[in-house]
């Protein structure tokens, strides 16, 4: 979203146009950090949809209690605490990290980790140094002869 | 051997998940609870719903048990649970209101009409019944956002020295004070 | 009387399908070929009534038979007829029926083209799609009709369908998903056929994979559509929001995938054969999976259905059995199956293994995120949500290892490797990826990010090395021309896939960091600039459509004050239901996409609007289909298809 700084700058600069926006900010950041948050921070009665993109009254009291908190200078991670404070950590898509929830990291980790092993230690067991014999040469030979011969026909 | 251990892995990772998929056919995934369990209740400065010139702060409630049970008109549940909420208040339990206003937009409604607010309430406790010692406007929803309310009816159990008990989402009837509220009301006592 | 007889119709269907089941399967086990023989026609008649029951609720919806309460519930007479035949799967029954009309097609369809097949596997493969059939149509019969009558006292007017459901998007994107998900049950009855036979060879795999790619492509269709129509429809702008519904279709997909590549490695080198089955048994499995957490109420989610706990547990318990049991049928033949390959590591075959780890971990990420706010809250640890930032983050690291090695895995042959060779290859890809990205990127953005950076390298890698493969492999034989026809179907559904990989790649990490919004408020004659272009206001007109009235908000769009389009956002309420829903403008591009939504009403005539200016956003889709149409393909592919002169000979010759 470091884009969202570059763009913005441009529309501050020309005058007037900003101020038709619901959420002004002072800074750029300030605004990048908004739109971050209200897309993490989950919407407490809604179907599984966050503040920003939610019409219900507690997503608007919620995003308008952002954009306070964003002004009055909180980082990202303050914002955040200070929603799972009053509505726990259900109002955040990222979830804890706790020994219950360590399985979301640890467990694919493993599984990247296992199957690699496995597959080395397969191929190792598999790449058996071959004999080549004449036999086998003179065989060989004779497959090519007649592969060719079926091509030109 | 180990093929074998292999082999029946997937299924009993499924048998595991299966249990739990069991489970989640009885729950309520919405059911969430404010993060504010075991905290005091936040400091506010709020007016009265139905006198002038009266403010209600934290400080104040400070003293007895009692529930703080967060409703309003437009909300069809909280009319169904207040007739039981007043057979509890006739049973002495204390009861206060928290009352969520819903869809007033300042820019677009103009002044907030009081008046109506109050008629309105008086008529639909006159006829349902009045659980409430007091109720208590939450005009722009601050107090309600502090507890980690989305919505009503919602009942919170506070003791007294304003830490908040319970959590409750959803009408309290019968099962559900008999399950969750009653035993924490015994060991209050 | 139409409903009743759909009723009965599915009936008849029913008992076709329980003697489907238990017909084959029997003469299978006691080698009875007159009782394996009664499979095909089963199927066919199967499919003939449960398209009849399918029909008279097409014909309810059309008649506007509100005495039928599923038509009651999901239609309404203001409907243009295409979305009173669209309501018939707008509500649970109905897509459950809808599922069952593909579940039979299919069931059909395998019916009438497996003539090749020994007649033993055969019976076996349609046995137990007609197992299948049968749960599904307990399920209708007994749980879930959409035949029940509201009499005596029914409504004179529907509930109408949900006016988000009102969209072309509607139309197609369910049976798309249906084909898919019901397909992938094709794949799953051939493993389990073979675990029964006790026979997992290459050919058990050559029959399997046109199947399973087929239904793939359709998966795959169906979710690009399923995304374009969020957008479209949703008014925010987001085409992908991790959804426990939609994460349930991805599941699937993802393992799919895995076992296309298996399913080659199987069928062309004879080994992985129990990973593939296992893969085959797994993706129909998260089909299932996926249907029961959409149906049952234990996730929360936009698109899950209204339901109730009898319902639920019935397709726990159908999951349970064949799911179980598949994996149980497996645990105890799998011990037979061995597979001897000789290969070294640097080869196609470890590329396509760690391929499948990939794309598995990614399945477990997608499941564990899905399903563990549910476990944690019912252990008591209480609630948690994973959505977005989870997952985003899990793939994008995934992203890395994966889109490198899809660029080397088509450089690399069977067996061995010459590193020089390969080396030539691989160097000469990357720099040109990183070459062509850095120009690009830098000159036409003023910051480029270092996580932007990689990923559109990675996707420009996938397209570069694609490119150069087929250079390669193409020059090999004279002319470039020349090699270029030689190279078989198969060959270039590899190439569509990859390079449709290569769009979505590059389209998600240029969308997610160059995608502007601004959320304002307007009056008539105001003009907002977003990037290179302004936004005038030209004020909203009210609108009236068949079944709804609203507003349209016009914006007239211009570039350097020449005109560019003229964009009409509505706001629009349904006449039943009294139901607002948002209908976004869009201008959609190759290179970006104008997406304009109307908000609300303001004071003093005002209004607020969302403006969004998302670039390389159709990339994404564009990337969908073309992987769609790489599964499609198959069906071109002479190598699977059997004269019917073979077809007869090899039934004439099957030994029981």
């Amino acid at each position: 979203m470091k884009w969202l700084l570059f763009s913005l700058s441009l529309l501050l600069t020309t005058s007037a146009l900003a101020q038709t926006d619901r959420y002004v900010f002072d800074t750029d950041e300030q605004a990048v950090r908004f739109e971050e948050l209200t897309k993490e921070l989950r919407c407490p009665k809604c179907q599984n949809q966050n503040i920003a993109d939610s019409d219900a009254i507690v997503a608007k009291d919620l995003r308008e209690r952002v954009v306070e908190l964003v002004k009055e200078g909180n980082t990202k991670d303050e914002v955040i605490d200070y929603m799972i404070d009053r509505y726990g950590y259900f109002v955040h898509y990222d979830p804890p990290v706790t020994p219950a929830t360590l399985v979301l990291w640890v467990l694919p980790v493993l599984i990247v980790i296992v199957g690699f092993g496995f597959i080395v230690i397969r191929q190792r067991k598999a790449s058996v140094k071959q004999t080549w014999s004449n036999q086998d040469e003179v065989l060989l030979n004779k497959l090519i002869e007649k592969n060719k011969r079926q091509e030109q026909n | 051997m180990n093929r074998k251990l292999l082999a029946i892995a997937p299924l009993l990772v499924f048998a595991f998940v299966c249990v739990f998929l069991y489970q989640g056919l009885f729950a309520n995934p919405r059911e969430i609870q404010t993060g504010r369990i075991g905290h005091e209740m936040p400091a506010f400065t709020l007016p009265d719903l139905m006198q002038d010139n009266k403010q209600w702060t934290n400080e104040a409630l400070k003293g007895e048990v009692y529930l703080l049970n967060v409703w309003g008109t437009w909300c069809p549940t909280c009319l169904a649970e207040l007739g039981y909420l007043t057979k509890l208040r006739e049973q002495g339990v204390k009861i206060i209101g928290l009352y969520y206003v819903q869809g007033y937009d300042a820019d677009f409604d103009g002044p907030f009409d009081m008046q109506a607010l109050r008629t309105e309430v008086q008529d639909m406790l006159e006829r349902a019944g009045n659980p409430y010692q007091f109720n208590i406007l939450d005009l722009h929803r601050t107090l309600s956002l502090d507890l980690g309310v989305s919505g009503a009816p919602e009942t919170f159990l506070i003791d007294k020295n304003g830490t908040i008990l319970l959590h409750h989402t959803g009408d309290i009837n019968p099962r559900v004070w008999r399950s969750k509220f009653a035993p924490m009301m015994q060991e209050l006592k | 009387m139409i409903p009743e007889i759909g009723y009965f119709s599915l009936t008849l269907a029913m008992v076709l399908s329980v003697l489907l089941c238990i017909f084959p399967l029997w003469g299978a086990h006691t080698g009875n070929l007159r009782l394996m023989r009664a499979a095909p026609s089963l199927a066919i008649g199967q499919f003939a009534f449960v398209l009849i029951s399918f029909a008279a609720l097409i014909y309810a919806s059309l008649t506007d038979d509100f005495t039928v309460s599923y038509v009651a519930y999901h239609s309404s007479s203001t409907l243009p007829w295409y979305y009173k035949i669209t309501s018939t799967w707008g509500g649970h029954e109905g897509a459950i029926l809808l599922w069952l009309v593909m579940q039979a097609g299919w069931t059909a369809v395998v019916a009438a083209r497996s003539k090749s097949l020994p007649w033993v596997l055969r019976a076996r493969v349609l046995g137990v799609l007609g197992f299948l059939g049968v749960g599904f149509m307990m399920y209708t019969l007994l749980l879930s009709s959409p035949f029940e009558r509201l009499l005596p006292y029914f409504p004179v007017e529907g509930r109408d369908l949900n006016p988000l459901l009102q969209d072309p998007g509607m139309i197609i994107h369910p049976p798309l998903l249906y084909m898919g998900y019901v397909g992938l049950s094709v794949a799953f009855s051939f493993a389990i056929a073979a675990l029964l036979t006790g026979k997992l060879d290459n050919t058990w795999a050559k029959w399997s994979r046109p199947w399973t790619m087929t239904a793939w492509g359709f998966l795959s269709l169906g979710i690009t559509i399923g995304s374009w129509w969020a957008y479209a429809e949703l008014g925010w702008g987001g085409w992908w929001f991790w959804d426990p519904v939609e994460n349930a279709s991805l599941m699937p997909w993802l393992v799919a995938t895995a076992l296309l590549h298996s399913l080659s490695v199987t069928e062309k080198r004879g080994i992985f054969k129990s990973w593939t089955v296992l893969l085959a048994i797994a993706a129909f499995s998260l089909s299932l999976l996926g249907t029961f957490i959409v149906r049952s109420g234990i996730i929360v989610s936009v698109h899950a259905f209204a339901t109730d706990p009898d319902r639920g547990l019935f397709i726990l318990a159908f999951l349970g059995i064949v799911v179980g049991g598949g994996l149980a049928l497996y645990a105890l033949r799998v011990s037979q199956v061995h597979s001897e390959g000789r290969y070294k590591f640097v080869s196609r075959e470890v590329a396509l293994w760690l391929n499948n780890i990939f794309l598995v971990v990614a399945t477990l990420i997608v499941l564990l995120g899905t399903l563990l706010p549910m476990v944690h809250k019912e252990m008591g640890l209480g609630s948690i949500s994973i959505g977005e930032p989870f997952f985003n983050k899990m793939f994008a690291i995934l992203l890395v290892p994966f889109a490198i090695l899809m660029g080397i895995g088509p450089f690399l042959r069977w067996k061995q490797n010459k590193w020089a060779f390969l080396q030539n290859k691989i160097v000469v890809g990357i720099l040109a990826s990183v070459a062509i990205t850095c120009v690009w990127l830098f000159s036409a953005y003023d910051e480029v990010t270092p996580l932007t950076l990689l990923a559109t390298t990675l996707g420009v890698w996938v397209a570069v090395s694609t490119l150069i493969d087929i250079y390669t492999k193409a020059a090999v034989h004279g002319t470039l021309k020349e090699g270029l026809k030689r190279l078989g179907v198969s060959y270039w559904a590899m190439v569509l896939g990859h390079i449709g990989m290569a769009f979505v790649i590059a389209g998600v990490a240029l969308t997610s960091a160059y995608s502007v919004e601004r959320d304002v408020s307007m009056k008539q004659g105001d003009i907002v600039q977003l990037n290179q272009y302004n936004y005038r206001f030209e004020g909203v007109k009210t609108i009236r459509g068949p079944n709804y009235s609203g507003h349209a908000g016009v914006v007239t769009v211009l570039k350097n004050d020449d005109v560019v389009t003229r964009l009409y956002a509505e706001k629009r309420k349904y006449d039943i239901g009294m139901q607002f829903m948002t209908e976004a403008a869009i201008d959609a591009g190759f290179t970006r996409d104008l997406y304009l939504a109307l908000g609300e009403q303001l004071s003093q005539g005002a209004w607020s609007l969302r403006i969004y200016h998302k670039p390389f956003v159709r990339w994404l889709w564009i990337g969908g289909v073309l992987i769609s149409l790489a599964g499609f393909m198959i069906l071109f592919d002479k190598r699977y298809r059997t004269s019917a002169k073979t077809a007869r000979k090899a039934a004439a010759e099957s030994v029981l």
